[in-house]
Formats: structure tokens, C-alpha cells, sequence
């Protein structure tokens, strides 16, 4: 393996492992993912997206993928009267690893333009450096407006994916409740959401796991003392 | 309880303040989408930009801090444009991607960094965007008080084509000029228009919707300004002709008074409003 990295550049290293975080993200949030896919040998990955001078061609990074049958339940609400067939809040996602040294409203509405022309669910945006502050402004508001697509863009660094921080031991395993798993616990203790301990969705876990506003996760930790302990928190 | 209305109201009117700075947020984000690919024309001049082109730049940065216009420059930049809205021209391409180069300016040779050769096209555009740059308010368009949309005025060499004034934006105004018959009556029409422009301004800066008062500003405003206004003729004070000289700084003490006044005040009235 050592002498094998001698052979890559540094950079393509670094885009290898953020390559390998992001389609373990996917994995984690339950989309369908084969196993040789998010375990790609640097080898393969040079073979797939190195350039002859040794760079990356990002553009061959970006990938699609659909959401497992597990996930899809997960995302869907309960039936009920008025809707005794729910759809899922989920679908098809896009990933794009944008090159461009600076991110800014253009390749952003850019991106939502092409997400939409696709039929895409949503989309994440892995971009070299931060965007700029009007292009964030701009994604902080396109939750609801028509211009993106319905499940909305996130945006990573790929800073942020050279490590999967999920892996790190302490780190709690955290589980998206379905809606119906939702409202079984609060019935069950008899709370209001509001009453739960809360998560920021910008939590680096929460973004992991691409956590919506107003989902619960369950978190489970690992005690000496108690063994396994399971709490609750409310994304915000 | 006034107490809690009192809170309510402040509530509300910091809920106001948030609205408002959403609001402004979102113009600004429309305003520096729209001049990002400003202006349309692509032989537009810089130096002679058409008055609907100066009109539009000016009335969108209005709104802005300097650090919008910033941003303004920047998003330009990433699409490849100089970063002067009223110019359609690509940026200037340094010599090479060093990050330092050697520049001839008046001064001599000087060391600039390849970001800063790259903003604009040209030094003259450098010169006309920080010229509406320094015109900028600091502080936010939601906090102002006064000059909410405060008059931004261009560098060009074409200002005879420019109105001096704010241009008033007239309904259904026609390009031809008023007959000289019409031109006092026209003036005033101006006038007034240019009255309920400034007060929907007013209105909006105030953080109202133009044409109605919020109701959280009005109740947390309770000072009531009654203007004096004169009936008849001023004359100099004189004693009343009922006026007891018992008074005591216009109070007539029970005693003094008449017997018929008298009688609301009785002692023993209270118990007459008891039921049974
Ligand atoms: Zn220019």
C-alpha cells in the first residue's frame, strides 16, 4: 500500500478519500450502494479519474444514486385519510465534485438549474474551496423556492470529507427515526418535539447524515458502566 | 395588563426588525443576481451607460452596505466579468498565474497581487465602481433612519443624458415633453407624485408596508402630538367670571362652591349604584 501512494500524487490522494467519505455518506444515509463502490482501491480511482499529468478530473467524480427500499420507507409519512397513499420525501440524488477554484452564485444556480433538468430529488455540491456568503444566502433560502429542486442542495468542502468523521470511536451511532417511529416514541413518553434534547442541522454528524429539520435520530452510545444506552434529539 | 402589552408590543416590534432584515437579505441577494450579468447590452459603455441602465444600478445598490457591493464585485468575478455593474466587459487576465506581478502605474513599478489585477478591466471602471462604493451606508438598509434609498450618483461622461434628481417614476408618463400650456400644472403634478414617492418610501423605511401603519409601531409610539391651532384672535389672560378668589391653582375647595355642584360629589352617593 506505501509504495502503492508513491506513485499518486498528493492531491489525488486527497480526492480519493474524499471520494470514498462521500459515497460512504450515501451508504449511510441509505442509498443503494454496491460494496466495491465506496471501497474503491486508489488504484482504481486514479485509473477512473486521474489525469495524465497526474491531477484529478473531477468531473469524473460525480455520481448518482437512488435511494434503498429501506431508505424510501423511512421517508415516507404514515398513510392516512386524507393521504392513504404517501409518496417518500426522498429520490434520486446527484452528486457533483464542482472544480472551480471559487464557488460562487453562478456555478450554484448553475447546478439547481441542472438538478431540476434532471428530475434529481436533491443534490450535494462537494466544492474545493467555501462558497461565497451570497451564494450560501442564497442556499439558506432555497429550501422552498422553486428555483432548486425539491429536496434541496447541500454543500461540503472537501476538506470537511478527507476524513469520515462518523468513523471516529467517539462518535455515537446515530439512526433516523421514521415519521411513525417519530411519534411512537413521543406518544410514548408522552413529549412535544419541542421537549427533546436538539441537534443543529449543521452539526458536522447532522450534515453527515444530511439530517432535515424537525427529524428525531436516535443516538446510541456505548457505556462501560451501562453497556449500550440509546437518547433522542430533535434536528433543528 | 399594560405591563405585558408593553412587552408584546416590543416583541413584536423586534419580530419587525427580523422580517425586515430577512427582507432586505433576500433584495439583496435579488439585486446582486440581477447584476451579475449587468448590463444586457454587450457594447455597453461604461463611461456613457444608457440612463434605464444607470437608473437600474442605482436604485439596486441603494439597499446595499459596502460589503454588499463586495460581494457584488466578487460573484461578478467568479462569472468572468468586470467588476463594475454598468460595464460588460470580461475582467482583466493577468500576464500570468503568478500570485505577484509587476505592475507600470504612474507611481513606478509596482507589486500587485494577480486577485487585485483581476477585479476589473480596467483601471477607469477600478476608478467608477469605488466611486459608488464610498457613497455607501454602512449600516444596515433595516436599521437606517433617514435616506433609506439615499441617492447614489454615477462617475459618467454623459451626465447631461441623466436626470440630475432622483427620476420619479411616472404612471404612464410619455416620452413627449408637456405642451408649455401644461408645464405649471405638470410641475405640480411632479410635485405631488414626487410627495406619495417620498412618503411610501418613508413608509417602507419605517419598516410598514406602504400605506399602513404597523400596529406594533404605532402602540409602542404613544406620544400624541396635538398641533395648536389658532380659533381667534390671541388676547391677554383674564380672571374668569365664576372664578372664586378661593381658588387654589384653579382648584375651588368644596367649601366655596355651589350647592347644585354639589350634589355628584355627595359623600353618601356611593351606595345608591349597589344593587339590591
Ligand atoms: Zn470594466
Amino acid at each position: 500500500m506505501a509504495d502503492e501512494r508513491e506513485n499518486y500524487s498528493p492531491n489525488l490522494i486527497r480526492m480519493w478519500r474524499a471520494f470514498r467519505t462521500t459515497k460512504e455518506m450515501c451508504r449511510d444515509r441509505g442509498y443503494e450502494m454496491l460494496e466495491e463502490d465506496y471501497q474503491i482501491s486508489l488504484s482504481a480511482f486514479a485509473a477512473k479519474c486521474g489525469r495524465q499529468d497526474g491531477e484529478v478530473d473531477r468531473s469524473q467524480m460525480n455520481f448518482s444514486c437512488l435511494p434503498s427500499a429501506e431508505m424510501a420507507k423511512k421517508y415516507t409519512a404514515p398513510p392516512t385519510a386524507k393521504n392513504p397513499d404517501p409518496q417518500p420525501d426522498i429520490g434520486k440524488i446527484w452528486v457533483e465534485f464542482n472544480g472551480d477554484e471559487n464557488v460562487g452564485l453562478k456555478q450554484l444556480r448553475d447546478y439547481m438549474a441542472h438538478l431540476v433538468d434532471g428530475q434529481y430529488y436533491s443534490g450535494v455540491m462537494v466544492t474545493m474551496k467555501p462558497m461565497t456568503g451570497m451564494a450560501l444566502r442564497l442556499l439558506r433560502g432555497a429550501a422552498g423556492i422553486a428555483e432548486g429542486p425539491k429536496g434541496g442542495v447541500e454543500v461540503f468542502v472537501e476538506q470537511d470529507l478527507l476524513v469520515n468523521i462518523t468513523k471516529h470511536e467517539l462518535v455515537p451511532t446515530h439512526v433516523l427515526l421514521s415519521k411513525e417511529e417519530k411519534d411512537h416514541l413521543l406518544k410514548r413518553y408522552r413529549l412535544k418535539e419541542t421537549q427533546l434534547p436538539r441537534i443543529q442541522v449543521t452539526d458536522p454528524v447532522a450534515k453527515y447524515y444530511g439530517l432535515r429539520r424537525g427529524q428525531v435520530v436516535k443516538i446510541i452510545r456505548h457505556s462501560e458502566t451501562a453497556g449500550r444506552y440509546a437518547s433522542y434529539r430533535w434536528a433543528i | 395588563m399594560p405591563a405585558t402589552q408593553k412587552q408584546r408590543d416590543v416583541a413584536l416590534h423586534h419580530a419587525d426588525i427580523i422580517e425586515q432584515r430577512k427582507r432586505v437579505e433576500k433584495d439583496v441577494l435579488d439585486a446582486i443576481i440581477d447584476l451579475m450579468d449587468f448590463p444586457e447590452a454587450r457594447n455597453a459603455d461604461p463611461q456613457r451607460p444608457s440612463p434605464a441602465d444607470a437608473l437600474r444600478f442605482r436604485e439596486a445598490v441603494a439597499i446595499f452596505q459596502p460589503s454588499d457591493y463586495d460581494a457584488l464585485i466578487e460573484e461578478r468575478n467568479i462569472a468572468a466579468k468586470c467588476g463594475y455593474a454598468l460595464c460588460p466587459r470580461p475582467k482583466r487576465k493577468a500576464p500570468s498565474a503568478a500570485r505577484k506581478h509587476f505592475i507600470d502605474t504612474s507611481k513606478g513599478v509596482e507589486i500587485v497581487d494577480r486577485r487585485v489585477l483581476e477585479v476589473w478591466c480596467c483601471d477607469d471602471c477600478a476608478r467608477r465602481a469605488l466611486f459608488v462604493k464610498v457613497q455607501l451606508s454602512e449600516e444596515p438598509a433595516w436599521l437606517r433612519q433617514g435616506g433609506f434609498a439615499g441617492d447614489i450618483e454615477l462617475m459618467v461622461e454623459n451626465a447631461g443624458e441623466h436626470p440630475r434628481t432622483l427620476p420619479l417614476r411616472l404612471k404612464g408618463s410619455s416620452s413627449a415633453p408637456p405642451k408649455p400650456a401644461d408645464v405649471e400644472e405638470h410641475d405640480a403634478a411632479l410635485a405631488w407624485q414626487a410627495r406619495d414617492d417620498a412618503l411610501a418610501d418613508l413608509a417602507v423605511e419605517r419598516g410598514e408596508k406602504p400605506g399602513r401603519l404597523s400596529k406594533a409601531n404605532r402602540e409602542l409610539v404613544q406620544d400624541k402630538i396635538r398641533e395648536r391651532v389658532a380659533t381667534k384672535a390671541p388676547e391677554p389672560p383674564s380672571l374668569p367670571t365664576h372664578s372664586s378668589h378661593m381658588a387654589i391653582e384653579g382648584h375651588v375647595p368644596r367649601t366655596s362652591r355651589n350647592e347644585d355642584d354639589d350634589e355628584d360629589d355627595d359623600g353618601q352617593d356611593w351606595d345608591k349604584h349597589l344593587p339590591g
